[in-house]
């Protein structure tokens, strides 16, 4: 049996003599959720619109629940949920019609989709607000309506552009409290900039960058992905600069920081720390600790620290 | 097969009744100007043209300029709008309907407004103006009205779709559109012009159209080559802007 919800081969995209999406291969899991990062135009965009039949790839293929994005295009369109990048409410309908008019695109019936509706406003906290137009609405609210559109018709793949982007900690936290209600009940793929979120939400993560997949699986298969250097962050009472001078002469230390009283070290390896200890002898440390690798960490050390164009 | 068109039809309507009494009032004003203005001031100046009062000359034109002008401009921003601003084209793009049906809808909505917005600029100038025409004449109109309103939701849902930027969108109406109206024997009737230039003129379906449907009104005269004229250049523009938009969505 094929548990695979999407399935992408060599999936290329050019735009004129600009590669988005350069042979992209990645499986996704039924019913997991999927995360994927990359810097700004890293290609996360480009391939949500090919897989969602928006866009047409230059080569490659992909498969969604098995029906392919190149020739089974209604039948992916039935079965697939899109929140977009930018949000494409109709601001002229209200909160309420704006579902209707998708459930009816849906060929939906009413005594199918009103109860629906109702449900989905209730669990979005949005009832009180069903018979306003989307232009008087936060943007979370906006937010929050987008992903109630989505999933009207009961999608069973559900692809979310940065659905948290501009969102406040209390709506984005709301948000990930939905999706993580939605988990197992169908496939989820989203992108995002908040490692946070990816960190809390997802299964599986995946790392683009200049359209190509960099690095992927779990939170801590990626951490553990990073080379064997630790980092300390040693504070002292008085004279970190003369103990940062000592400290950076010793052949294991890769990396030393000074900001105030605190010295941060980057070391070859953990082992090395009875070195430094050692060589400390004296001096008034008030306390050692070892910082956790974040998956920032390990974003940056894959996709580098410039800022991209 | 065309679900998708009326439901997006549907919501292009309740959006216009929403709004329709300062819909109106703005359509209304334009036509009411030019009629007094050139109607009633310049009539003097003017006398009787082919046979009829100047005021009568020019207003069976103006409800049928209205009709198109009301279907090109619903078409052509409506379709920017829910392209370029709302990206509405979009959310329509991810639900199992067709291409076809999104432009069927919107070709379907402008020629709605036109012919609601003619038919209410035809009631004004009945209520305020001495110009009659008897109703049974109304069947001959309605030949050139409808076609001519197709033509023209066509025209600016093409227009619509492979413009980008909407200053282009109103310069294509100043050199093209407004021209093609204003030229094509509304005001002032082709025998005007050089013969050497009347068979050009001719050519053009907004002379078909413009032409065709004051007979049609005044008279009750029916000049048929003129009716087939615009029906086939609406239905030539509707294959092309259906063909249009589907090669725009595809890129
Ligand atoms: N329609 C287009 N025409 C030309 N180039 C495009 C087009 N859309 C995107 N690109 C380019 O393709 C690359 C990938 O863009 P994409 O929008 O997929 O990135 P992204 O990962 O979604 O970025 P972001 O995080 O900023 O949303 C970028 O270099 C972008 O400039
Ligand atoms: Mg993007």
């Amino acid at each position: 049996m094929n548990t695979s919800a999407l399935s992408i081969h060599t999936l290329t995209k050019a735009y004129g003599a600009l590669t988005a999406l350069d042979s992209f291969n990645l499986e996704v899991d039924q019913g997991s959720i999927f995360g994927l990062l990359g810097p700004n135009g890293a290609g996360k965009t480009t391939l949500i619109r090919i897989l969602t039949t928006l866009m047409r790839q230059s080569s490659g293929s992909a498969t969604i629940e098995g029906f392919d994005i190149f020739q089974s295009g209604q039948e992916i369109r039935r079965i697939i949920g899109v929140v977009s990048q930018e949000n494409s409410l109709d601001r002229y309908l209200t909160a309420r019609e704006n579902l209707e008019l998708h459930a009816r695109l849906h060929g939906m019936e009413r005594r199918l989709y009103a109860p629906r509706i109702d449900e989905l406003l209730e669990l979005m906290g949005l009832s009180g607000r069903q018979k306003d137009f989307p232009d008087t609405f936060s943007g979370g609210m906006q937010r929050r309506l987008v992903i109630a559109r989505a999933l009207v018709h009961l999608p069973r793949v559900l692809f979310l552009d940065e659905p948290t982007t501009g969102l406040d900690p209390q709506s984005r936290r709301a948000v990930w409290e939905y999706i993580r209600s939605l988990a197992g009940k169908m496939t989820i793929f989203l992108t995002t900039h908040y490692l946070e979120e990816a960190e809390q939400l997802c299964d599986r993560i995946a790392i683009m960058d200049h359209g190509k997949l960099i690095a992927i699986g779990s939170t801590q298969e990626l951490k553990d992905h990073l080379n064997g250097a630790t980092v300390y962050e040693i504070d002292f009472a008085e004279g970190a600069a003369h103990s940062a001078e000592l400290l950076g002469n010793m052949p294991c230390v890769i990396d030393i920081k000074q900001i105030g009283n605190k010295v941060v070290v980057t070391l070859e390896c953990w082992e090395c720390l009875a070195e430094i200890v050692t060589a400390l002898n004296g001096a008034p440390v008030r306390r050692i600790s070892l910082q956790e690798r974040t998956l920032e960490d390990v974003f940056i050390s894959l996709t580098g620290e410039k800022v991209r164009e | 097969m065309l679900r998708g068109s009326l439901a997006i039809w549907q919501r292009d309507m309740l959006i216009l009744r929403r709004s329709i009494i300062s819909e109106l009032v703005a359509v209304v004003a334009y036509p009411l100007t030019i009629y007094l203005a050139f109607g009633i001031g310049m009539q003097g100046y003017i006398g009787l043209v082919d046979g009829a009062p100047y005021s009568l000359f020019i207003a069976p034109g103006l409800i049928t300029m209205t009709a198109v002008n009301a279907a090109y401009n619903e078409s052509v921003w409506s379709l920017w709008f829910h392209r370029r601003v709302q990206f509405t084209i979009e959310s329509y793009r991810v639900t199992p309907i067709s291409v076809s049906e999104i432009v069927i809808a919107k070709i379907l909505s402008g020629f709605t407004h036109g012919i609601i917005k003619g038919c209410v600029v035809g009631l004004v100038i009945f209520a305020i103006t001495p110009f009659r025409f008897p109703l049974e004449h109304l069947v001959q109109y309605l030949l050139f009205l409808i076609p001519g309103s197709a033509f023209f939701s066509c025209a600016g849902v093409i227009s619509g779709t492979v413009m980008d930027k909407p200053e282009t969108i109103g310069k294509v109406e100043a050199v093209l559109v407004m021209p093609l109206i204003f030229m094509s024997g509304l005001f002032f009737p082709l025998s005007s012009y050089p013969s050497t230039v009347i068979p050009w003129v001719r050519a053009l379906p907004t002379t078909a159209l413009f032409e065709g449907a004051r007979r049609a009104l005044v008279a009750g005269e029916m000049m048929p080559t003129a009716a087939v004229q615009i029906s086939l250049s609406a239905l030539l523009t509707f294959v092309a802007a259906v063909y249009i938009f589907r090669r725009k969505m595809s890129e």
